[in-house]
């Protein structure tokens, strides 16, 4: 269409070189010579090309060199929107820019380093190039015998194929001259483009890739514990050769704990087993600013499909399994001390009810399963929210905050002085299980289901560990799947007494035993209280104790007063109602008051390494560190931000950075704001952010200026913002 | 009860987001080629079913994309079409660019363009609705097909093992269909029976 006969564009140059050369032959002779010499050098020596869609530049990462150096070159191609060029696999179509060097005799240079690339689709047909800009850089080697006071010619003839729907080959030639200078001389900072460009790069997987032959397609699965609480939004395997998968298949994962799985389908060229499949993993996942993508190198050699094991059956096994575990977990929570006494009392009301129809039986039966679902679905709703935010949890996160332990512990005190017999809520006095409004109807019998969810919650820790562990990690559909099995396990036994009559009739008669039987379930009830005060007591201190205990006096007197005053005069009724409902409200509010006041601050959790070299950030700790003139890095992050994990394993915890720090005396302070913290929210609003990552480095001296690094660190970056910057403000210190 | 049904729909959500993957009927070598037909230059329709009995071959193509310049330019596809058409090879040029898209033209347009090119090719396809193109997964202009008489596919992929848009190439390059071609003429099995192909995307609609 339009330019693509153009194949060769510098020509165009060549021309306008001649046709001004021929304008300056009728000026005159000399003038001649010397415009076209200049020009003719001009276009040579011209470190810059454009074409109509791409102006291309070659870069270095230092403005000179000495002899042995190891530099970076490259060229930098800045791409019109719309247009792209390509990867070294161009995907489905298209072709990969070459560069070919044209060095003097023992300089030598790698091939290209090629950045992550992006999909272009376009129809049927998805390509892997480059839009905007991209870098490609090679590695130029300064031979030792190369002489000082010359020059380094470097010469790149580049071909692309550019293309938006239409394609254009173009080519240019680019030129740079490298001085050559004696060791210990600056060689300067070289292109400002270097350091965007080797963040680009993809970097050594920090966690292990492995890939296997599937039942139905290759299935990458990468292991690593940051992945679990890392926020993917996409994964895409970009394979380095063609046809070793089809370029424009879809690319299903699925995260199973902290193992990634991508399913790839294979495409003209499969790699067969024993061979290597190499390419990039491009992870993207939030970042502060939005998505953040970041490439990873992949090597792996295809392993055989496991025999025995169908990759796509074991998933579904292991759900069935924990459904099941859930299931017989429940239905073994009904022997908890802290549910059987509920229960019992519901089983209990059941005999009162056997001479009613078997269908309202029947429908109390139902009430209370629902009743006991709808809590387990409120739970495994919560918690999926709380996961689908971003919030790293476990179960039994609940019992992390010592108010509804507090609150846990004086329900179940509560229910046991009802059952002693200290009071009953309604007018009946003698009906068993009014005091958990058994008689109330449905609505009694779904509220009942409620209270035993409640109250089997202390329980399930310990019993269904490993299932509720698996369903954390597990798709929202999965998690609810889990809880709701477990809740169905809980109302399991009291639903089929209901439903089936024939086992109504083999329950004993009703009799005063079951007076006898109801006081003595109160004290399971009491110890479960015990043993929640003793929670209490290691979450909040001995002060605590007294408070909670102190506490359930109040609710012991509050009970008694309304249990005595009920059948006086309505005088009576209301004084000692009112008594009772303040006594309690005075129980809950110093109960609320005393723990929170004396709960101390939980340690954050800050990610643990195994060489701890830092130190967790406080604003304080910043201010002492500076005023003591030393410098200081900071790392603030969070659990469940995946580019600072990746940002710590592939630049901070590297050698090359930790010994920066050791060499340069940076004081190296982390702030996990995996949890809301005021202190860190403050400093990330004075550099203009509202989420983490943020690197900051504050060189020596109380006054110099802190210098805020890219969302994407590589260790020469880091290694290099501490060297310099500290070798400038020691200038600075020194006044010079 | 509930419990005999959460279970297996567990599974099948999982099955469901596994088989997610829309599995693309691509050909494959040594298997039947995909029966096509469709309108050519000559007015005429083109039924691939009523070819069998003779090799055919199928060249996707785009007269303005600069991969299929280099080889028409430089005369290495006219040479190899009329190279074909002495064996009694049937050779379909198949144009998928849809309409206003590059390389899309009628039908007198392709015989002219032809003519000016050298190029003799038996006869013209227009797939402007890119059914052809996608039936054989068709990515690049030029890419190649090869079907045998038995309508079996024999060869899928590029037209040489250089891929570049300089014509300078194509003396050093492997020519991966004159190669197909000759080893169906010698009785063999196609020796590279699947290659890459180089070139621009295939405009297709959309």
């Amino acid at each position: 269409m339009k330019a693509e006969h153009r194949i060769d564009q510098p020509d165009i140059d060549y021309l306008g070189v001649f046709m001004f050369a021929t304008r300056s032959f009728l000026i005159s002779f000399g003038a001649l010579a010397f415009v076209l010499l200049s020009c003719l050098k001009a276009y040579a020596d011209s470190s810059e090309a454009a074409t109509e869609q791409v102006k291309a530049q070659l870069i270095a990462s230092a403005d000179a060199v000495h002899p042995g150096d190891e530099i970076q070159v490259g060229v930098h191609q800045l791409i019109i929107p719309h247009w792209h060029t390509y990867w070294i696999n161009p995907g489905d179509s298209g072709l990969a820019t070459t560069i070919k060097y044209d060095l003097p005799e023992h300089v030598t240079v790698s091939g290209i380093q090629w950045p992550t690339p992006v999909r272009i689709t376009l129809g049927q047909v998805t390509s892997y190039g480059y839009e905007h800009e991209v870098t490609l850089l090679s590695t130029l080697h300064v031979p030792e015998n190369a002489g000082v006071g010359g020059v380094i010619p470097i010469k790149a003839t580049v071909n692309w194929l550019v293309c938006e729907e239409a394609c254009i080959p173009q080519k240019v030639e680019l030129s740079l001259q490298l001085p050559v200078i004696p060791a210990g001389t600056s060689a300067g900072p070289g292109s400002p483009l270097i350091a965007g460009a080797r963040a680009a790069l993809p970097a050594t997987s920090p966690w292990p890739v492995s890939v296997e032959h599937g039942s139905d397609g290759l299935l990458m699965r990468i292991t690593g514990a940051g992945l679990q609480s890392a926020n993917i939004k996409d994964i895409w395997f970009y394979p380095a050769e063609w046809g070793k998968i089809a370029h424009s298949a879809a690319q299903t994962w699925r995260l199973d704990g902290d193992k990634l799985e991508l399913k790839l389908q294979p495409g003209e060229a499969p790699p067969a087993n024993g061979e290597e499949l190499a390419g990039v993993l491009a992870v993207t996942g939030n970042g502060s600013g939005g998505p953040v993508t970041r490439g990873f190198i992949v090597n792996a050699v295809v392993g055989p499909a496991a025999a025995a094991n169908p990759p796509a059956q074991e998933p579904g096994l292991a759900v069935s399994t924990a459904l099941l575990l859930a299931l017989l977990g429940g239905v073994i929570l009904n022997l908890m001390p802290c549910v059987f006494p509920v229960l019992s009392i519901k089983a209990l009301s059941l005999i009162k009810q056997a001479h009613q129809a078997p269908l309202q039986t029947r429908l109390h039966g139902l009430a209370y399963t629902v009743g006991i679902l709808a809590s387990f679905a409120l739970l495994g709703g919560f918690l999926i929210v709380l996961k689908a935010s971003g919030m790293h949890i476990g179960w039994g996160f609940q019992f992390q905050s010592p108010l509804f332990v507090l609150a846990v512990a004086y329900l179940i005190f509560a229910v046991g002085l009802s059952l002693s017999g200290v009071f009953s809520i309604g007018g009946s006095v003698a009906g068993i299980g009014s005091s958990l409004a058994g008689r109330s109807g449905y609505a009694g019998s779904f509220f009942t289901g409620v209270l035993a969810t409640v109250v089997a919650t202390p329980c399930t820790a310990p019993f269904m560990g490993a299932a509720l562990g698996f369903a954390l990690t597990q798709s929202p559909l999965v998690l609810m799947a889990v809880f709701l099995s477990l809740g169905l396990g809980l109302a399991l036994p009291y639903l089929l007494l209901s439903l089936w009559p024939s086992l109504q009739r083999r329950l004993p008669k009703p009799g005063i035993w079951m007076e006898r039987l109801k006081q003595g379930l109160a004290f399971p009830m009491y110890a479960a209280a015990v043993w929640l005060v003793w929670v209490l007591a290691q979450q909040s201190g001995i002060n605590a104790v007294v408070i909670a205990l102190g506490g359930m006096v109040i609710i012991a007197f509050s009970a008694w007063l309304y249990e005595v005053t009920k059948t006086g005069s309505p005088a009576a009724q209301y004084t000692g109602a009112g008594f009772s409902i303040l006594a309690l409200a005075l129980a809950l509010i110093s109960g609320y008051v005393g723990i929170q006041s004396a709960v101390t601050p939980s340690q954050p959790a800050v990610i643990q390494s195994s060489d701890k070299n830092w130190e967790p950030y406080s604003a304080a700790r910043l201010k002492a560190v500076r005023a003591e003139g030393k410098p200081a890095f900071l790392n603030f992050t969070a659990a469940w931000c995946l580019s600072c994990l990746v940002n710590e394993k592939v630049a901070l915890n590297q050698s090359s950075v930790i010994d920066a720090f050791k060499s340069t005396g940076t004081v190296y302070l982390k702030g996990d704001w995996t949890n809301q913290d005021d202190d860190i929210t403050k400093i990330l609003a004075e550099f203009g952010r509202s989420g983490v990552p943020l690197y900051v480095y504050y060189p020596a001296g109380a006054q110099a200026k802190p210098v805020v690094l890219p969302q994407i660190l590589t260790s020469e970056m880091v290694a290099q913002a501490v060297n310099l910057k500290t070798a400038v403000g020691a200038c600075g210190s020194r006044s010079c | 009860m509930l419990l005999n049904n959460l279970s297996p729909i567990a599974l099948l959500s999982f099955i469901v987001v596994f088989a997610s993957t829309a599995v693309n009927a691509e050909p494959v070598a040594d298997q039947p080629a995909p029966v096509f037909s469709g309108a050519a230059a000559d007015g005429s329709t083109v039924n691939l079913a009523d070819l069998r009995g003779k090799t055919v071959v199928l060249e996707w193509t785009n007269a303005d994309c600069p991969f299929v310049k280099k080889h028409y330019e430089s005369g290495n596809i006219p040479r190899l079409q009329k190279s074909a058409a002495a064996q009694g090879i049937v050779w379909l040029q198949v144009i998928s660019s849809a309409p206003g898209k590059q390389g899309y033209v009628d039908g007198a347009t392709a015989k002219k363009l032809n003519s000016e090119r050298g190029a003799a090719p038996a006869n013209t396809v227009f797939d402007p609705d890119g059914k052809i193109g996608k039936l054989y997964a068709a990515t690049n202009t030029p890419q190649f097909f090869i079907v045998n008489p038995e309508g079996v596919l024999v060869y899928k992929g590029g037209i040489d093992s250089i891929p570049s848009a300089d014509q300078e190439d194509i003396a050093k390059a492997e020519n991966y269909v004159s190669a197909a071609l000759a080893d169906l003429a010698a009785g063999k099995k196609v020796a590279k029976a699947s290659t890459k192909p180089y070139g621009c995307s295939v405009k297709y609609t959309g």
